[in-house]
């Protein structure tokens, strides 16, 4: 079972076991994470999803795409490196991911 | 419209005091998580209820809107559904509907959003002063909360500053609360559209730094757009804009001059509050006006291309549902004591601008706004207080209100 690790600007930390197949997104929505809005649904299209991604985590999910890159220059908080759209990030069986939620969504 | 009828859970459900209505609403999705339900126009739709259900339904896109665009199926609704509205951005499905609402999204972005709240700032405090000026008993809807999101889409749209006046009283004719006729509107809007193309075609000639250029110069990157897509991203902006936003920030004030604990809460820091208190007053603020609530509404349907189950109730394809906010926005599997208006809420998923696919286009700009409205309005005039009732139009849909008498 995939387990994320959600860091909130102030430093509160919540663990979360999920499913394989979702994403960190829908994860973080179904259980009323702060911080993460999703308005879109994972379609691409809010920038509400915005997350930074641990280092550790890089290589576990495929690069940010086209769509996505156009999309986190939209975000409310300046996106940095290590920025993804939650909603692309697809998790596999087994998986630790660490992400760190930004100063705003909106 | 048919009712549903179970003890205590009927839908629609008639006006009744905010606290009741609540525990009606908690009754109904302990009993389903959706209703059918007979609409005065365009036949039967699925009405969903329960939160989680209503997101479902929203990102499946097994549901879509082809069916009205087309034409060949009357939309479900409390009344004739407009036609221009029919070929906007919202009646288109993916790949033309991707197209479109990426290039505008990018437009109104967070981002963008956010480079424009000091001028949003900056503009209320002007109204601010003007009605400071005038003195004695103010109209906040008229003086503060239509003109300021008038004023802020205009800039986005890019409509120069010379022509604000016109443009603010063709776009307003649309406005619930302008109280104009049928063909007063439709003139109005015939006029609107030849302004607009005419500003289309000028932003292609000569591109500013606004929406309608970076529409209008969009083929650069293999995406096209015709004048016939931007116009009605145009209206669909000015039509979805400021009826609504307007409606936001006088229910947000007149929600917290109902109560003086959120009110003294929100004074000890308007800016920091203003995010939270936003969203709140999006899901709760209509049952804080002081006035009864009843239940039935329902956002612009869709219709099933297939069956789908959604939280165990069969949509069979060629169905129509739709979800209802004001349900889902007090679901208490969703929302913690959802009848407790709380501005400090972290967790809070209403459903008032939607969500999945087709969320409000304008939602980044409509929160900004709130935010920015109901934080300068309450730091300038912190003795803001009614000076009268509030005159609320039933006999439109929005039940928008018209007149918010304040003083200071
Ligand atoms: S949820 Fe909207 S972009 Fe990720």
């Amino acid at each position: 079972m995939p387990k994320i690790f959600y860091t909130q600007p102030d430093g509160r930390q919540t663990a979360l076991e999920a499913t394989a197949g979702d994403s960190v997104m829908q994860t973080a929505v179904r259980n009323g994470v702060s911080g993460i809005v999703g308005q879109c649904g994972g379609s691409l299209s809010c920038a509400t999803c915005h997350v930074f991604l641990a280092e550790e985590n890089t290589d576990d999910f495929p690069p940010v795409g086209d769509d996505e890159d156009e999309m986190l220059d939209c975000a409310a908080t300046e996106r940095q490196d290590n920025s993804r759209l939650s909603c692309q990030l697809i998790l596999r069986e087994g998986q630790e991911v660490h992400v760190t939620i930004p100063e705003a969504q909106l | 419209m048919t009712t549903h009828h179970d003890a205590g859970t009927e839908f629609p459900f008639a006006a009744r005091p905010a606290a009741e209505a609540v525990q009606h609403l908690r009754r109904l999705m302990a009993d389903r998580p959706m209703t059918k339900v007979t609409m005065p126009h365009g036949g039967d739709v699925w009405i969903v209820h329960r939160n989680q259900a209503a997101r479902q339904m929203l990102s499946d896109q097994r549901f879509v809107r082809e069916p009205f665009r087309t034409g060949e199926r009357e939309v479900p609704f409390f009344v004739p559904f407009p036609d221009f509205l029919r070929t906007t951005l919202q009646f288109e499905d993916p790949p033309q509907h991707t197209k479109l609402r990426k290039l505008v999204q990018k437009a109104i972005s967070p981002r963008r959003v956010r480079d424009m709240r000091d001028s949003a700032a900056a503009f209320a405090n002007q109204l601010i002063d003007t009605m400071i000026t005038r003195g004695g008993v103010r109209n906040l809807v008229a003086e503060y909360a239509v003109p300021l999101p008038i004023e802020m889409l205009s800039s986005l749209l890019g409509v120069p500053s010379a022509d604000r006046e016109k443009f603010e009283r063709w776009s307003s004719s649309t406005l619930s609360v302008a109280g104009r006729t049928e063909q007063e509107i439709t003139a109005d809007m015939g006029e609107l559209a030849a302004y607009m193309t005419d500003l289309i075609a000028k932003r292609r000639a000569e591109p500013h730094d606004d929406l309608l250029s970076s529409l209008a110069h969009a083929h650069e990157r293999d995406e096209t757009l015709t004048d016939a897509e931007i116009l009605p991203i145009a209206f669909l902006l000015i039509v979805g804009g400021f009826d609504n936003t307007a409606n936001f920030l006088t229910t947000g004030v007149l929600s917290l001059l109902r109560s003086d604990e959120q009110r003294a809460l929100f004074m000890t820091d308007p800016d920091a509050l203003a995010p939270t208190a936003a969203e709140e007053i999006l899901r709760h603020g209509a049952f804080m006006m002081g006035q009864p609530v009843g239940g039935g509404g329902g956002l612009v349907p869709f219709v099933a291309t297939q069956d789908v189950i959604i939280d165990g109730q069969l949509i069979t394809a060629g169905e129509a549902v739709s979800i209802d906010p004001t349900a889902a926005n007090h679901d208490p599997d969703a929302v913690t004591d959802p009848g407790r208006f709380d501005i400090t809420r972290t967790d809070n998923p209403h459903l008032m601008l939607s969500y999945g696919l087709h969320h409000c286009l304008g939602a980044p700009l409509a929160r900004m706004e709130l935010q920015v409205g109901m934080a300068e309005i309450f730091k300038r005039l912190p003795n803001l207080r009614l000076a009268g009732e509030p005159v609320v139009r039933y006999d439109v849909l929005t039940q928008p209100m018209t007149d918010l008498p304040v003083t200071w």
